[in-house]
Parts: C-alpha cells; structure tokens; sequence
C-alpha cells in the first residue's frame, strides 16, 4: 500500500501490523515489584490488569526504554521499546542486585505481537475475538486462550496490541487481515504508525536522537517520580536545579522541512527540528522541534529554516494535531458501514504557513 | 525579539501558569505548576484525570477563565492537553 493509502487505514478506517521491533517479557518473583521499581523512572502505582506507561533512563536522564507495565496476579508483564530482553535483564541485574529474587522469562519466542489500530480497530477485533472487547478500558488488557489482548497504541485511535502464541499466529494474521480488508483497512508499516504517534504527540524512541534530553525536555516529566531514585534521577534534579533551557515543540510546514534542520527566529536561532514527516492528513510536514524554553509555545508563525532560495516557515502548534475520528466513533452506536461521517470536522482543523 | 512575538508568547504564558495553577489547586494534582507539561495527556494517560475530573475541569474553566464548554460540540477536543486548553482561552480572548 502506498502511504496515503496505509495513513487512511489507520486514521480512518483499520489497521494491521506486525510488532516484531517490541520486546515482551514476564517479570516474577518475590522481589519482582521491587526490582521494577529501581529501574523504572515512574511511580508504579498500577492495579492488576491495567497498564502504565513509564520510561527506562539513562545515568543521563536520556530515554532508553519506552515501556508498559502491567501486573498480572503473581507477576507482571513489560511491553518495551528502545532496548533488547538481554538489555532488561542486565539492567535488572545491575540496579536490582543479586539480593533480590526476580526472574525475567523472555515471551518473544512463544508469543507474537500484532497490533490494530483506527477508529475501527474495535470492530474488527470484537469479531476476531469476541465483542467485550469494546468495553475493555483503555491501558488495560485481559487474557483468551491463545494470547493477551491489551488496550493500548500510540496513534490517538483505538489501539490494541494482541500476543498470540506463535503457533496460532499466522492464522490469526490472516483472520485480522481478512477482517481489516473488509472494513477498507490494510496492513500498515511501522513508518506509518510512527508518522500518526508523532501527529499525536507520542513519545517514540525512533522520533529522532534524544541525546542531551531528558524527561523535562520532552515533556515527559508525568512519566518520571519525583519520590524515588532510579536511574537518571540525578541528572534530571540537576537539569531542574539549572532551571531548563530548551523544550520539545510540535509544528507544522508547508514545505520539505527535515530532520536536523536548524530554525531561526526574527532575529537569532530559536532551535532545532528533531522530528519530520510528510503527513497525508495536514498536506505539509508534521514535526517537532527543539526550541528555546522563552519561545517554544504554540501558535508563533515567526520561525524558519533558512534556505539559499526562500526560507521555509514553520508554524507552532499544540498537539495533537488531529481531530482524531475516534473522538467521534462510539463502538456501542456505531459501525465502520453504517456510520454517517458526512458531517465530520476536519481531521486537520489549522492550516499552513 | 519581536514586540508582538514577546507579546504573545507573555500573554500565553500568564494564561498557561493560570491553567497550571487551577489544575493543581481545583483538581487536586499532587505535583508542583512547573512539573505540569505543556503538552501532557490530561487525560488517561499523563495526568491521569477521568471523567468525574473532566466534569469539574468544564466548570472550573467556565468559573475561572469564562470558557464554556459545556454543551459545546466536540469538548474532548479542546481538553486533550494544557496546551489545547490555552488554545481555547486564547481563542475567546481574541473574540471578546
């Protein structure tokens, strides 16, 4: 599929696709809740299943990890991007100590991950599965015979990310697969999806280098405890000490504006794009910048990215950028055939400089 | 800086604290304005409100900054984040 055609899947229909790039382990042991607690950067106050979302420093206060916790009974499941199951463990290891019983049990080779994403992405799911999943919460997951269902995605759509053992995994692709065509859907590549998590303001590992970045620059800092220690938190008392300097921004442009490119002010450097993408869904670029901390608010039209021949504007915005239309789709009312979209705002609401 | 940019970017940040502050004041949020991003989920993820919260944000927002939300269509998309929040406040300023 073309990327038009995959960012139509998700954004307004369903979509499917594979989540070989997510790590998937279960933690258990007496000590497991503790070991999680030194290496996780947020508080982890989170009932049994439901998710929360945290993060995984470095001794720099840098992302390294992008993870969902989820307690289930006697143990507790991780769901991560960013670093490997050996990373984890290691990590585990290196901050828990060898005083602590916790065992890390890798569920990548008996599981796979597959994920749904669009405003529909509950339809297809409630007939794959069985329709209670409508009701399931967001961040919350439950367990059927062949896998684990849980709510999530970072696409501002309805998301759910399926673990199927493997064994049952290539006949619930084509199923899914099967479903999604049926509503209009496709298979989509994880560029797209990245594409909608940075429209929708998500926190991703692969949305460009987070190098001298902390929580506090990325506007991150609902994920990180003010209570606790764990890696990275002296950096980041530090970062906060020296007051803050910079903060990630999101924009839009009309124009090819890049990753790395610098951007000026009316009269001195304000910043630089970290993030940027073509988005079928505005008709420009969608990005993310670094601004001065004086400057980076939405709503400012006086930046640019100088060029030889005309200089190339960019426009602040608050995000998210979009109207999603799972704001307007309710599961319990609704179907992807029936549904009158005819009156529907704009997905895109703003326009470009 | 330009006088109008340093206008507009004083009269977003009163207005950003402002929200900042009724946000840990009225609805109770056990961390300091500052800590507050911008850009934060406000709710599920983020800062964790729900939906009782999102009935006494409408009226603090009506009570506070004059923004009526209630009955309004499409709320949810002008409390997804502080920031959409400012959005709107500044939005009825420039009208009024």
């Amino acid at each position: 599929m073309s990327l038009e055609d995959e960012y139509r899947s998700v954004r307004h229909r369903a979509a499917l696709s594979r989540m070989d790039h997510v790590g998937l382990v279960r933690l258990s042991g007496d000590d497991m809740t503790e070991a999680l607690d030194t290496v996780c950067s947020g508080d982890l106050w989170v009932r049994d299943g439901r998710m929360l979302q945290t993060l995984i420093l470095d001794e720099q206060g840098q992302p390294v990890a992008d993870v969902y916790v989820c307690p289930d009974d006697d143990a507790c499941i991780l769901m991560f991007e960013g670093i490997t199951t050996e990373e984890i463990s290691a990590l585990l290891a290196r901050y828990a100590g060898p005083e602590l019983a916790v065992q890390v049990e890798d569920l990548r080779p008996a599981y796979e991950l597959i994920s749904l994403h669009g405003p529909y992405a509950w339809e297809v799911l409630s007939k794959w599965l069985t329709p209670d999943v409508i009701g399931l919460p967001y961040l919350s997951f439950y367990h059927f015979d062949r896998g684990t269902c849980f709510r999530a995605g970072k696409t501002g759509e309805y998301g759910y990310d399926v673990a199927i053992r493997t064994e049952h995994a290539e006949q619930a692709w084509g199923e899914l697969l099967n479903l999604v065509e049926g509503l209009g859907g496709g298979e989509v590549s994880l560029g797209t999806l990245d594409l909608c998590a940075l429209e929708n303001g998500f926190f991703s590992v692969r949305h460009g280098p987070v190098e001298g970045l902390t929580p506090l620059e990325l506007q991150l800092q609902w994920r990180v405890s003010a209570r606790k220690r764990f890696p990275g938190a002296t950096a980041i008392q530090e970062r906060r000490a020296q007051g803050m300097n910079r903060r990630l921004t999101h924009f839009v442009a009309r124009e090819s504006v890049k990753t790395g490119d610098p951007l000026h002010g009316p009269d001195a450097p304000v910043g630089r794009v970290t993030a940027a993408a073509y988005s079928p869904g505005l008709g420009g670029v969608a990005g993310m910048a670094l601004l001065d901390v004086s400057v980076a608010h939405p709503g400012i039209d006086a930046f640019f990215v100088p060029a030889p021949e005309a200089n190339r504007p960019i426009r602040t915005v608050s995000s998210p950028l979009l109207f999603n239309r799972s704001l307007l789709v309710d599961p319990h009312r609704h179907s992807c055939a029936t549904r009158d979209a005819s009156n529907d705002p704009p997905l895109w609401q703003g326009s470009l400089p | 800086m330009t006088t109008d940019l340093y206008d507009y970017v004083s009269t977003r940040e009163a207005i950003l604290d402002r929200v900042r502050r009724m946000l840990r004041d009225a609805m109770k949020l056990r961390i300091e304005p500052e800590a507050i991003d911008p850009d934060a989920p406000l709710f599920g993820t983020g800062l964790g409100m729900d939906s009782v919260d999102a009935i006494e944000l409408v009226v603090q927002l009506d009570t506070v900054f004059g923004l009526t939300l209630a009955g309004s269509p499409h709320v949810s998309s002008k409390l997804r984040t502080v920031n959409t929040i400012v959005d709107a406040i500044m939005e009825i300023s420039d009208e009024s």
